[in-house]
C-alpha cells in the first residue's frame, strides 16, 4: 500500500516541476512591462530601471525561474502587484471559501443526482425515466454564466427570496444561489451516472437472491443496491471535486463570492502577474492532490490496483 | 443443411430464418442504421442541420442586420429608447443599441458552430497524432507525452484558456488556439489507450513481421480501428468547445462586441436583465439548443458505433 503511494508521489514530482515551469513561462510571456506596472505611469526611467533590477527582472528567464522555484519551496508566493500584500496570505483567505462552495455543491449534486438516478433506473423505460434523462442532458448543456444570471433574476430579483450576491461567514442564505448554480448541473450529470450504475446492479443475482429470501423492496433498494452503486459514483465525486475546485471562476464572479476563482480572474484582469501565477500553481497542485487522494482511495477499495 | 437437423423445428424459428436480414455491411453502415432508429439522436441531427442551415444562409436573408443601430423609435406617438421589446419588427427584440437580437443570435450561432467544429477538429488532429505516436513508438516518447498530458491536465482549464486569450489578444483564432491547448490531453490519452490495445493485436504484429513500415501500420491498421472512437470524441467535444467559447466571450476574453457571439450578448444582457428579459433569454436558449443537440447526437453516435451497446441499453 505504502509502496503504491510512494510510486505515485515519485511520478508527481517531475509533473509538479514541469507545471511550475509551464505556468512561469506562460505568465511571463504576457505583454506588458511589469516594472513599469509597479512603478506607475508617471515614474521616470531611472525609477523603472531601479525596480527592474530590484525585482530581478533583468536577469535571464531561467534565472528568474530558479529564484521563483526557490521561493515556492519556502512557501513564499510573492507579493501582489495590486495590493502589495503577500499572496500566500491572500490565497489562504480565499481558498477555504471556494472549498466551502465546492463541498456544498457536491453534497447537493450527489444527493439530488443519486436520488434522481435511482428513481429513473427503478422506472426504466417509463416516462419518469425519460424525463430525468432529459433533465440530465439539460443540466450538462446549460452555460454556467447564463444559468447563474437566470437564477439570480428569478430567485433574487423577481421573487426576492435570496440575496443576489455577496458572502457571509458560515452557512447562510448567501451560499444558496452559487451552490445551486453549480449543483443543479452536477446533479443532472450525476443522475445519469447513478442511473447507469443502478441499471448494472439491478439485474444481478444477489438482488434476485434478496427478493427470493423475502426481503422487502425498500430494504433491497435502499440497503443493498444503493451501497453497491456508490462505488463508481464516489470515484466520480473525486474527479468532480477537482473540476469544482478549479472551475468556480464564473459563478464566483457573478455572485461576488470571494473565492480563489474570483481572485484568479481579478488578478488576470488587473494583469497582476504574481497573483495569477500563484493562483494557477495553487489550483494545479490541488488538482494533483485530489487526483492522488482519489487514486489512493481506488487502491483501498480495489486491492488489485495496488499491485500494478 | 445437414446441421439444421439439430435446430428446433418450430414455426417461429423458420419464419425468423426466412425473413431475417443476415447481410451485414461495414461497421459504419450498420452504425448508421442503428443511429437512424434512435429517435432522440435523429432529433439532435435534424436540429443541428437546421442550425447549420441558419448559420450558412444568415447573411443571405434580406433585412437581417446584426449591426444596425437604432437609437430611438416612435411608437404610438411616444419616443422610446432601446432595448425594444419583441415586436413585429424585431421578433426577438433588440439590444441596448437597437440592434436586432434575432439577427445577432443567428450570427452568434454561426460563430459558435464554427468555433466548435474547427477548434475540436484541430484538437482531434493534434490529439490523435500525438496519441498514436505515443502508443506506437513507446519508450521515452510515450513517457514524455504522458508527463506532458499530466501537466496539462493538472492546470485549471478556464483560467488557462483566459491567459492564452490575454496573451494573444481576443479574437476567434485565439479562442480556437486556447481550446486546442486545453483539449488535446484528453484526446491523446483516449487514442493512446486504444492504439496500445491495437498495437498488440495479432494482425498488427503479423504485418510488422512481414515488413510493413510504421507508416503503413499506423495509417492502414491502427487509425481505421480508432475511427469510431475519434468520431465519438469529436462529436462529444464540440459542445464543450462551444461552451468554453461562450464563457470566454462572456468575460471579454473571446469575441468582442460588436461582433456577435452568444457569450458576449449574454454579458451585455446582464446589465439589462431586469428590464429586458428577452435580451438574456434568447441567446441563452440558442446556446442551450446547440449544446443539447450535439450532446444528444453524440450519445446516439456513441451507442450506434459501440458494438456492445445494445446489451447495455
Amino acid at each position: 500500500m505504502t509502496s503504491y503511494i510512494i510510486r505515485r508521489l515519485l511520478i508527481l514530482i517531475p509533473v509538479i516541476l514541469g507545471l511550475t515551469l509551464v505556468v512561469f513561462l506562460l505568465v511571463n510571456v504576457l505583454p506588458g512591462d511589469t516594472a513599469r506596472l509597479i512603478a506607475g505611469e508617471y515614474a521616470d526611467e531611472a525609477t523603472v530601471e531601479n525596480i527592474r533590477v530590484q525585482m530581478g527582472l533583468d536577469q535571464p528567464i531561467l534565472v528568474q525561474y530558479g529564484r521563483y522555484l526557490g521561493d515556492l519551496l519556502k512557501g513564499d508566493l510573492g507579493r501582489s502587484y495590486q495590493t502589495h500584500r503577500p499572496i500566500a496570505n491572500e490565497i489562504r483567505a480565499v481558498f477555504p471559501k471556494t472549498i466551502q462552495l465546492a463541498i456544498t455543491t457536491e453534497i447537493i449534486g450527489l444527493v439530488i443526482g443519486v436520488l434522481l438516478g435511482m428513481a429513473a433506473a427503478l422506472r426504466h423505460g417509463k416516462a419518469l425515466d425519460r424525463f430525468i434523462s432529459m433533465f440530465g442532458v439539460l443540466g450538462l448543456s446549460m452555460p454556467q454564466f447564463w444559468f447563474a444570471l437566470v437564477l439570480q433574476l428569478l430567485l433574487s430579483v423577481k421573487l426576492g427570496l435570496l440575496p443576489p450576491s455577496g458572502y457571509k461567514l458560515g452557512f447562510d442564505l448567501y451560499i444558496i444561489l452559487p451552490s445551486l448554480t453549480l449543483g443543479i448541473p452536477t446533479a443532472g450529470w450525476m443522475s445519469r451516472v447513478a442511473r447507469s450504475a443502478f441499471l448494472e446492479v439491478l439485474p444481478q443475482n444477489f438482488i434476485r437472491a434478496g427478493y427470493a429470501k423475502g426481503l422487502s423492496r425498500n430494504t433491497m433498494v435502499w440497503k443493498h443496491t444503493l451501497k453497491n452503486t456508490m462505488i463508481p459514483v464516489i470515484s466520480l465525486v473525486g474527479t468532480d471535486m477537482s473540476r469544482l475546485l478549479t472551475g468556480t471562476m464564473i459563478v464566483e464572479s457573478v455572485f461576488v463570492w470571494p473565492g480563489i476563482g474570483k481572485y484568479g480572474l481579478d488578478a488576470l484582469l488587473m494583469k497582476d502577474m504574481p497573483a495569477l501565477q500563484a493562483t494557477v500553481i495553487v489550483l494545479a497542485l490541488s488538482i494533483c492532490l485530489v487526483n492522488l487522494i482519489v487514486d489512493v482511495l481506488y487502491a483501498v477499495v480495489d486491492p488489485r490496483i495496488r499491485y500494478k | 443443411m445437414p446441421s439444421d437437423k439439430y435446430l428446433p423445428k418450430n414455426k417461429k424459428l423458420q419464419k425468423l430464418l426466412q425473413t431475417a436480414n443476415t447481410e451485414t455491411d461495414s461497421l459504419y453502415k450498420d452504425a448508421w442504421h442503428r443511429l437512424k432508429k434512435d429517435k432522440l439522436a435523429m432529433i439532435g441531427l435534424i436540429v443541428i442541420a437546421a442550425l447549420v442551415l441558419i448559420a450558412v444562409v444568415a447573411h443571405l436573408i434580406p433585412g437581417l442586420d446584426p449591426e444596425g443601430i437604432e437609437s430611438s423609435r416612435q411608437v404610438a406617438g411616444k419616443t422610446i429608447f432601446p432595448p425594444y421589446a419583441p415586436s413585429a419588427q424585431n421578433w426577438m427584440g433588440t439590444d441596448q443599441l437597437g440592434r436586432d437580437i434575432m439577427a445577432r443570435v443567428f450570427y452568434g450561432i454561426r460563430v459558435s458552430l464554427l468555433v466548435g467544429v474547427i477548434a475540436r477538429g484541430l484538437t482531434m488532429l493534434i490529439g490523435v497524432s500525438l496519441g498514436v505516436a505515443a502508443a506506437y513508438f513507446g519508450g521515452w516518447v510515450d513517457m514524455l507525452l504522458m508527463r506532458l498530458t499530466d501537466i496539462f491536465l493538472a492546470l485549471p482549464v478556464m483560467l488557462l484558456a483566459m491567459i492564452i486569450t490575454l496573451i494573444m489578444g481576443p479574437s476567434l483564432t485565439t479562442v480556437c488556439v486556447a481550446l486546442v491547448v486545453v483539449g488535446w490531453p484528453d484526446v491523446t490519452r483516449l487514442i493512446r489507450g486504444q492504439a496500445m490495445i491495437l498495437k498488440n493485436k495479432d494482425y498488427v504484429r503479423a504485418s510488422k513481421t512481414l515488413g510493413a513500415s510504421g507508416f503503413w501500420i499506423i495509417t492502414r491498421q491502427i487509425l481505421p480501428n480508432c475511427l469510431s472512437l475519434i468520431i465519438v470524441s469529436f462529436s462529444m467535444g464540440i459542445p464543450g468547445a462551444i461552451m468554453y467559447e461562450s464563457g470566454l466571450s462572456f468575460f471579454g476574453f473571446g469575441i468582442r462586441p460588436p461582433s456577435p457571439s452568444l457569450g458576449n450578448m449574454i454579458a451585455d444582457a446582464r446589465g439589462y436583465m431586469t428590464v429586458s428579459p428577452w435580451y438574456i433569454l434568447y441567446p441563452g436558449i440558442a446556446l442551450i439548443l446547440i449544446v443539447v443537440a450535439f450532446n444528444i447526437l453524440g450519445d446516439g453516435l456513441n451507442d450506434a458505433l459501440d458494438p456492445y451497446a445494445k446489451y447495455r441499453k
